[in-house]
């Protein structure tokens, strides 16, 4: 509905310039003007997903699936460029002919955040309600847990967990996120036991956190459809 | 040096007076005799006067001989860039940071902004006591959030967090959740604050009835006797039930009072007041101490065996129990340790790290460990001159403002000097354009122009004398000249005054600096040009060769090349940068309503008082180039 163009029929680039990927893209995805698509192989994006402007989709080397309801923010870059020697000899290097590296399939799983000027290169597999921050780079092949967070600036050459957080610059410092309620603190069990007063009452489990931002960037991605849809009618 | 050429600094004089000196600061109130202002003061005639003046002139004419030399190591630490000066206006100086003292205006929290009184400080730990926290894992700012809203209930009640945006730490990682959202510190401080209620008391107590069962403990050895008799009497303090284990800071509290109480007792004379408060320095200790070491190795018939006849000195003991302090180290603590440092669920990333550490309370060895931190709080400083104690700068108090109510500095009073290269050759009189010589690689030996400018800030007008050395300290000589020596900046007067008041002096200047501007050809005895409140002179630098290059021999050093080959292999860092030290002589005629409120009254057209000023600035203009 809040479709801002579809980029499939916006045929801007001409025979000469680079391939354009073929893109399906479900019908309640918003799609900015100037997103850009390059390459032999599809790009596949699910409902309900946020793509910002001047965001890029390089598919050279395998296609790309965005799952729901996910936001990729504006000039991220999904997947890579081909070296600029084969992209001058052969717009399509690895379809025909010629024995192609293995395709590896660009994966994003549901609820995923990409920051701004994020580069995630190919092969990788994000899962779901992760997030990926603003300039955060993520090198082939790696695979980011669910509710995993890679903070802004931060390189990932190896696996992420589920539920771990990379912080830091350069490869990081990671902490793992709590998803269980937790012990009390042991000063805090120390204090009570030696001024013999009553325990304070447990505190919720870690997830409601983790459910209250979902929760936000819901909303957000529902204020967002709203307010494409109000200026389109404007 | 760090900074891109050209570049000037300013030397401030406290290097040359370490000592706040009184002939200085009375040498520049104001010179006795009066000066004409319309006649520019040549340098003899202030010297004179220097030297009429004073008894010190001598001394300071002897300074002012002296060329500074920016390559003494010494002078390091006095040029400073014109902008990080102050100005003492009593003692009409130059203050650098190192001749000001600093004192603390206020106290506040950097992140709420509110101002904590000098008496909380201490007591809150230098940390803000009110909402502000920072996280535990990453020092980012943690904010107050609540749960119930977020999971769906509309109302703003329920447990309230604090959460970490930036590595999603929350309090929920210790289990800790707090009632309201307001007073967070008090809430977390009650919750770990662990002060027994009675636990004083009773360490009091039991200290008193070991005293009172046997006073004098005369040796160490009665002590644990007595500790074994006490552990019959009475449960082991481990497994006493009224002793838990303390926190930290209990623990700590409690053997502070436990040694005070000891040192009180055990001191020897009543009426000794060192021991009272920490008794180690008195001579009642002393003795005790040697009579402990006598008695012990029953050497004490050597040292006299008149003191055995007195009554044995009491002896300090140590805490006994758990209510005194006493913490016995867990049985299998380090091995409990290692084994959480293995276990799976730990791992590296559930030890904190030193940085995370260093804050915390130094039982915290996990994450899971730390409680977030209050945020440290920052100082306003106010800046006093270290000889007259005169208020430089003064910040308001508020820790919202940015404004000061005092800020003295010094470009306020000194003109500001900028160094840049004149962009014709010179060695054709031709006002062909050339390229600006590139200054990180100025040719030896070919003169090149610099233009000089210095701009007023003063509301008066300044007459300024430089001088330089005809030859640059050091082993590169280079040869400077300062084509107009003498020359004065306009008053920073009103720009709309000026224009207003008519046409004729302005224009005048204007035009002639046009002209001087166009015509482009270093004279000497002229300035270069001429603005309202700034003048630009020329400086002609013949930059010398450096030891050992290929110019050497060719001209200027006569020196012996022998010698400068041995110095190459030594050759000192830096030796190619250019800098070429000024000394700036201003002086101006001031009011002297600042200086003398009761004089100003009488006159006011005459009441203009002559002040001079004088100081050594450096002008790094650029490196020289090894060859030709």
């Amino acid at each position: 509905m809040a479709t801002l163009k579809p980029p499939t029929n916006t045929h801007r680039s001409s025979s000469s310039g680079p391939p354009k990927a073929p893109v399906k893209v479900d019908s309640t995805a918003t799609i900015a003007d100037n997103v850009v698509f390059q390459g032999p192989y599809p790009v596949t994006i699910g409902a309900g997903t946020v793509i910002h402007p001047r965001a890029k989709f390089y598919t050279y080397e395998g296609p790309i699936i965005v799952g729901d309801g996910c936001i990729i923010s504006e000039k991220a870059v999904i997947g890579s460029q081909p070296p600029p020697s084969s992209r001058s000899s052969s717009p399509l290097p690895t379809r025909d002919g010629e024995p192609t590296p293995k395709e590896s399939t660009t994966r994003i799983s549901y609820f995923v955040t990409i920051g701004p000027s994020s580069t995630i290169e190919p092969g990788v597999h994000i899962h779901s309600s992760a997030t990926i921050e603003a300039l955060a780079t993520i090198r082939r092949g790696v695979d980011i847990g669910s509710h995993a967070k890679v903070c802004s600036s931060c390189e990932i050459t190896g696996r992420v967990q589920e539920w771990f957080v990379v912080w830091g610059s350069g490869p990081g410092m990671r902490r793992k996120r709590t998803r269980g309620a937790k012990p009390l603190s042991p000063a805090v069990l120390d204090a009570a036991r030696i001024a013999q007063t009553p325990l304070p009452a447990p505190a919720p489990a870690g997830k409601v956190i983790e459910d209250a931002r979902l929760m936000v960037l819901q909303k957000e991605r529902e204020i967002l459809g709203r307010m494409l849809v109000s200026v389109k009618k404007k | 040096m760090s900074r891109p050429f050209p570049y000037t600094f300013i030397s401030c004089p406290c290097a040359d007076t370490p000592v706040p000196d009184p002939a200085r600061k009375r040498r520049s109130r104001e010179s006795p005799q009066k000066q004409s202002p319309q006649k520019p003061a040549p340098r003899p005639s202030t010297s004179e006067g220097e030297k009429k003046g004073l008894a010190a002139g001598q001394q300071e004419d002897e300074d002012d001989e002296q060329t500074f030399d920016p390559r003494s190591p010494r002078s390091d630490f006095s040029l400073y860039p014109p902008e990080q000066l102050l100005y003492c206006e009593e003692c009409h100086q130059i203050k650098c940071s190192r001749c000001i003292t600093e004192e603390i205006v206020s106290w506040y929290c950097p992140s709420c902004l509110f101002e904590t009184p000098s008496s909380m400080v201490r007591s809150d730990g230098n940390r803000c006591g009110r909402n502000c926290f920072n996280c535990p894992v990453c020092t980012a700012p943690l904010a107050v959030s609540t749960i119930e809203n977020a999971t769906g209930n509309g109302t703003q009640q329920g447990p309230w967090v604090l959460s970490c945006g930036y590595c999603l730490w929350t309090t929920l990682d210790i289990g800790i959740k707090f009632d309201k959202p307001t007073n967070i510190r008090s809430q977390l401080q009650k919750m770990t604050d662990a002060t027994p209620p009675a636990a004083f008391d009773r360490s009091r107590q039991a200290s008193r009835t070991l005293e009172s069962l046997k006073h004098p403990l005369s040796s160490a050895a009665s002590v644990e006797e007595h500790a074994r008799d006490r552990d019959v009497d009475q449960p082991t303090p481990k497994e006493d039930p009224a002793a838990p284990p303390m926190s930290t800071d209990a623990r700590f509290a409690a053997l502070k009072n436990f040694y005070r109480a000891q040192i009180a007792e055990t001191s020897n004379s009543p009426n000794d007041h060192l021991s009272s408060d920490f008794g180690f320095s008195s001579p009642g200790a002393l003795n005790r101490l040697m009579s402990l070491y006598t008695s012990s190795s029953r050497l004490g018939g050597l040292y006299g065996g008149s003191k055995k006849a007195k009554s044995k000195p009491p002896v300090m003991r140590e805490a006994l129990t758990a209510s005194e302090g006493l913490c016995i180290a867990p049985k299998n603590g380090e091995a409990d340790i290692i084994a959480r440092l293995a276990s799976p669920e730990c791992g590296w990333e559930g030890v904190a790290s030193l940085e995370q550490r260093a804050a915390q309370s130094p039982d915290a060895r996990f994450v899971e460990d730390l409680l977030p931190l209050p945020v440290l709080l920052r100082t306003k400083r106010a800046k006093r001159c270290k000889s007259c104690k005169h208020i430089l700068v003064k910040p308001e108090t508020k820790p919202q403002s940015t404004r000061f109510r005092i800020r003295l500095i010094a470009l306020s009073y000194i003109p500001l000097p900028t160094l840049c290269p004149l962009a014709f050759s010179s060695s054709s009189s031709l006002p062909t354009m050339a390229p600006t010589p590139d200054l990180d690689s100025l040719v030896p030996l070919r003169p090149i122009h610099v233009l000089l400018t210095l701009k007023n800030h003063m509301f008066d007008p300044v007459r300024i004398t430089l001088a330089t050395p005809p030859v640059t300290p050091g082993r590169v000589a280079t040869k400077v000249t300062v084509l107009s020596p003498q020359f004065e900046i306009g008053a920073n007067s009103d720009v709309w005054d000026e224009a207003l008041q008519g046409a004729s002096a302005p224009l005048s200047s204007d035009s002639k600096s046009a002209g001087l501007g166009q015509r482009g050809v270093p004279e000497a005895g002229k300035v270069w040009d001429k603005g309202r409140n700034w003048t630009t002179v020329v400086l002609e630098v013949v930059p010398g060769t450096l030891p050992g290059s290929s110019a050497e021999g060719g001209d200027g050093n006569p020196e012996t090349t022998d010698e400068d080959v041995v110095a190459v292999a030594a050759s000192k860092k830096d030796e190619d940068v250019l800098e070429i030290p000024v000394f700036v002589h201003m002086d101006w005629d001031a009011d002297a309503q600042l200086d003398q409120q009761n004089l100003g009254k009488s006159s006011r057209a005459d009441d203009k008082v002559t002040r001079e000023l004088a100081y050594w600035m450096v002008l790094g203009v650029g490196r020289i180039q090894a060859s030709l």
